[in-house]
This record gives C-alpha cells, structure tokens and sequence, in this order.
C-alpha cells in the first residue's frame, strides 16, 4: 500500500511535473520570444538587446533567400536597406523601417606586422588582404569605398580571400592569416583586444544603414512588432551605439510657418514644422540664436541681438530647413 | 540704362574669353591626359580625393555665399573664388570621367564646419584662409605625387589659383599676404585626413 500509495504518489506527481511541464514549455515558448534572422554584424548587439529571442546569424542575401523558401523567421534584420525593401516588393515582407547605420573599417593584427598605417597602404605589393565576397553587404561596401578612393584595383590585387561574412573577415584577421581585412567598425568594437584599427576616410565612406521588416507570413505579427519597437526605443539605440553602430538620423526638418515673420531683437517666435525635436541650431541669416524645443512640430527662438533681416534656417544633423525672410524691426 | 564704352566692353569680352580658354584647356589637358593612356591607380587615388577636396570647397563658398555676412567688397571674392573651385572640380573630375569612371558629385560626400562658421564674416574668412592653404598644400602634395606628366601642368595652374585665394584671404583678416618661399606640401594621407575633418 505504501508502496502503491508511493507509486501512486509518484505518478501523480509525474504527472503533475508533466502538467507543470508542458504549460511551462508553452508559457517558455510565449516567453522564448522570436525567430529573428539577422546579418552577422549583428551578432553581439541582439541577444544583448533581448537574449530570449531565437537568432540566425549569417549573410543578409542567404537569410533572404530562406525567408523567400519559407524558413519560419518572423524577422529579417537586414545589414543593408536594399534587401528588405527587395522582399518588400515580392510581398514576401511588411514595410521595412531604418534600424541602425555603420561605418566600414579596415582591421589588422593587433601587433600590425605589416606596419599598416593607412588605407593608401594597402596598395603595397605583397599585402594579404581579406574581405567580404561583393555578394555580401560589407564586401560591396568595400568596393564603393576602395571605388571612391581610386584605389579598388591596386587593393583588389593584393585580395588573398573574398568571405561570405564579415564575421570570417574578423576571424582571419585576428588570427594573424591575413594581413589586413574590411570589415564594419562595429565588428572592431567588440574585439579590440585581438584587432587594430586602421580609419576609413568619412569622406569615402559609403552610406550604411541597416533596415529591417517583419515577415508577413509570420505567425507573431504582434510579438515581432514589439520587437520593432524595441529596436526603435532609445534604450534600443543606445545598446547599438555602445556597441559601435552609429545612431539612426533623424529626418530632414521643415518649416510650416514663421510667427511673427517680423521682430526686433529679444524677440521671442514660434517655428510650426516638422521633424523640429532633434533641432541643433536656429539661425537668422547665418546668426545664431538661442532656441527652445517645444515639441516634434513646434520651437522657439529669441531673435539675437546681432541678427540681421534674411531667412531662419534649422538645423538638425540630417539637414536644414529654411523659412521665408523675416525682417528685423529696428 | 547702363552705358558701356568700348574700352570696357573690350575688357570684358577679354577676360571672358581668356576664363573660357583657360578653363577650357585645363580641361581638356585632363581629360585626353586620362583617356591617352591608362592611368597608374595612384593617380586615380589621388584625382578622387582631388574631387572631394573641390567639392568642399565649393560646398564652403556656396554656403558662405548664402550666409550674406560679409561687406560686398569681401563677398565678390568669395563669389569669384567659387567659380574657380567649380571650375576646378570640372577639371579634376575630367580626370576620372577621362579614365572612364564616374567622379563623386555633389552630395556624395556630406560635409560638416566648425560651430558658428558660418555667423560672421571673420569666421567665414578664418576659415577660408585654413582651407585654401589646405587646398595649396593638396595640389603641391598631388604634383610630386602623381605619375603622369601630362597631368602636372594642369595641376600646377590650379595650385597658383590655390595660392592666390590664399594670399587674398590672409591679406584680408590683417596677416601676411605671403611668406614662405616653398609652401608645404601634404602627402596623399595628410590630403585625406585634412579633407576628413569637415566630413560628416
């Protein structure tokens, strides 16, 4: 009896255990968040962002191509803007929306035995230079870059590898297999230790922004819009930028309207607009004047005492708008 | 109406026709120089930063037109010193279109100055003074760098233009109107870094 109370008890047990364990595996699976496919840039920065989400990591074109087969992801986070906006066009994903930008990098050894000190550099007979096949989003950047510095032959001369990420660009490098390699900055932030970091010129540097898209047929449309947002939040954006992506523009601003369009100087006006909160500067004819942020759509200057009749512009890191001529009253 | 005598009308159909024959030969010097012969990578290195080096300085003096905080003594120089960058830009640009790629236009690169650049005239001076002495040092830097003599003469034409700019502004903001006998030359990376500092 004891032993079949035991027995008993134990299989009551079991079986509450498996009861137990079956809600826990559904409330796990509803907890264990998303399938998101994403380039392999991006294989530090997401699961710090949210480590109960189900990654691929690997080539932005072959996560496509799979999403396009019917693999089960319910994102795609893309390293380029083109590919979503690609399946987009196909149906085959929702709209996509900008994430994160980047800089390219060239990378090597950290005790740079090739005394590697410039980008020009790499033009040097003899170099072992590593980078991403032009199929992969970093290897075409590469070529824009070396393209717009005039020097995409002289480098592609020396070129001993071409890889399907730039995961592998970063690997060889720091190994010492190669002598140096393209690669993204963010990849350079989150191995400093085993890499040396040579600059690639702004003035070369290509556009990098990355988008995303939730997959239509995806069965968490809800969950994977949360997750959307979560990138876009600002605690989302600032774990990219720690971790050497650059942060997203915001865009250009407009101007609606000017009130009063006349003033004399000490004067407070209003801007009505667009795209105002991320405002960095507000001039009158070249002279700035102290302003305040209200909202996305509204601001306030005081007119500077050294201002001068013309139009106000403002200025945001994406670009400036500018208003008709406000005259200054005397 | 405005008279004109003939003196003057002659003076100006002079200076027009000499702008345009000048332009007009650098022009073509690049362009057949680039397209005679294939050109070595290093020259096409250093014709590219040479876009991006003109195209900051067009996008400086167009914007420093726009700001309208300079006497108009002050402003035509600036006016005319960014008809000779653009016409620069067409000149090196040849080089590239020559050799049969494409030159970086105008919004391929975005450049960003210094706060308060553009709010006063000394500003807009005290920069210019900076990026034409940059400029110089570019193009002295870019004769001894390139191969390809064809190029040289062309080079060292905008490199005295260069210098010229650079002798007005000094004159202006109270300096030295020249002093070194043999201005510096940068190298490609010096170019390069210089030209990167007022990139966004």
């Amino acid at each position: 009896m004891t032993i079949r109370s035991s027995t008993l008890f134990t299989v009551i047990a079991l079986c509450a255990f498996a009861v137990a364990g079956s809600a826990a595996a559904k409330s796990s699976r509803a907890l264990a968040g998303i399938t998101v496919f994403a380039g392999s840039s991006m294989t530090t920065v997401l699961p710090e962002l949210d480590s109960s989400n189900t990654y691929s990591f690997g080539s932005t074109g072959t996560l496509a191509a799979q999403i396009t087969n019917g693999a089960p992801a319910d994102v795609l986070m893309a390293a380029n803007t083109t590919t979503a906006a690609s399946l987009y066009a196909s149906g085959i994903v929702e709209k996509p929306v900008n994430y994160t930008r980047n800089t390219l990098a060239v990378v090597v050894p950290k005790a740079n035995p090739a005394g590697i000190k410039s980008i020009y550099d790499l033009t040097k007979p003899g170099l072992k230079i590593d980078e991403a096949a032009s199929s992969v989003p970093v290897g075409s950047y590469t070529v824009q870059v070396l393209n717009q510095m005039g020097l995409n032959a002289a480098v592609q001369a020396n070129v001993v590898s071409q890889e399907t990420s730039d995961a592998n660009v970063v690997s060889k490098v720091a190994l010492g297999q190669v002598d140096a390699g393209f690669v993204y900055l963010s990849d350079y932030v989150i191995d400093p230790a085993h890499l040396t970091l040579i600059k690639v010129p702004a003035w070369a540097q290509p556009k990098i922004t990355y988008s995303m898209a939730i997959v239509t047929k995806s069965p968490n449309q809800k969950a994977a819009q949360a997750w959307i947002a979560k990138v876009l939040s600002p605690a989302g954006q600032a774990i990219f930028v720690k971790d050497g992506f650059l942060p997203l523009r915001s865009p250009v601003p407009t101007i609606a309207k000017v009130t009063p369009l006349k003033g004399k100087a000490g004067a407070k006006v209003t801007v009505a607009g667009t795209n105002l909160s991320g405002t960095t500067s507000v001039t009158i004819k070249g002279v700035p004047a102290k302003f305040t942020v209200v909202s996305k759509t509204k601001l306030t200057f005081v007119v500077p005492a050294k201002a001068k009749t013309g139009t106000v512009a403002v200025t945001n890191p994406s670009g400036t708008a500018t208003s008709a001529v406000f005259r200054l009253l005397r | 109406m405005t008279s004109i005598t003939r003196a003057q009308l002659l003076s100006r159909s002079a200076r027009g026709g000499a702008a345009l024959l000048v332009a007009g030969s650098a022009l073509s010097q690049f362009v057949e120089a680039a397209a005679a012969d294939p050109l070595p990578g290093s020259d096409l290195a250093y014709a590219r930063l040479l876009v991006g080096a003109e195209l900051l300085a067009s996008d400086f003096y167009s914007q420093a037109i726009a700001a309208a905080n300079t006497k108009p003594t002050v402003m035509k120089y600036l006016k005319r010193a960014y008809a000779n960058e653009q016409e620069h830009y067409q000149s090196v640009a040849g080089i590239i279109s020559g050799a049969g790629q494409t030159p970086a236009v105008s919004g391929d690169i975005d450049f960003s100055y210094p706060k308060g650049t553009f709010g006063s005239e000394k500003s807009i001076l005290e920069f210019a003074q900076t990026l034409e002495g940059t400029m110089l040092g570019t193009y002295v830097g870019a004769i001894g760098g390139m191969q390809t003599n064809a190029l040289k003469t062309g080079l060292a034409q905008i490199a005295a233009c260069e210098a010229q700019h650079s002798a007005y502004f000094n004159t202006v903001l109270g300096g030295r109107t020249f002093s070194l006998a043999f201005p510096p030359a940068l190298t490609i990376d010096q170019a390069s870094n210089a030209l990167d500092a007022y990139t966004a």
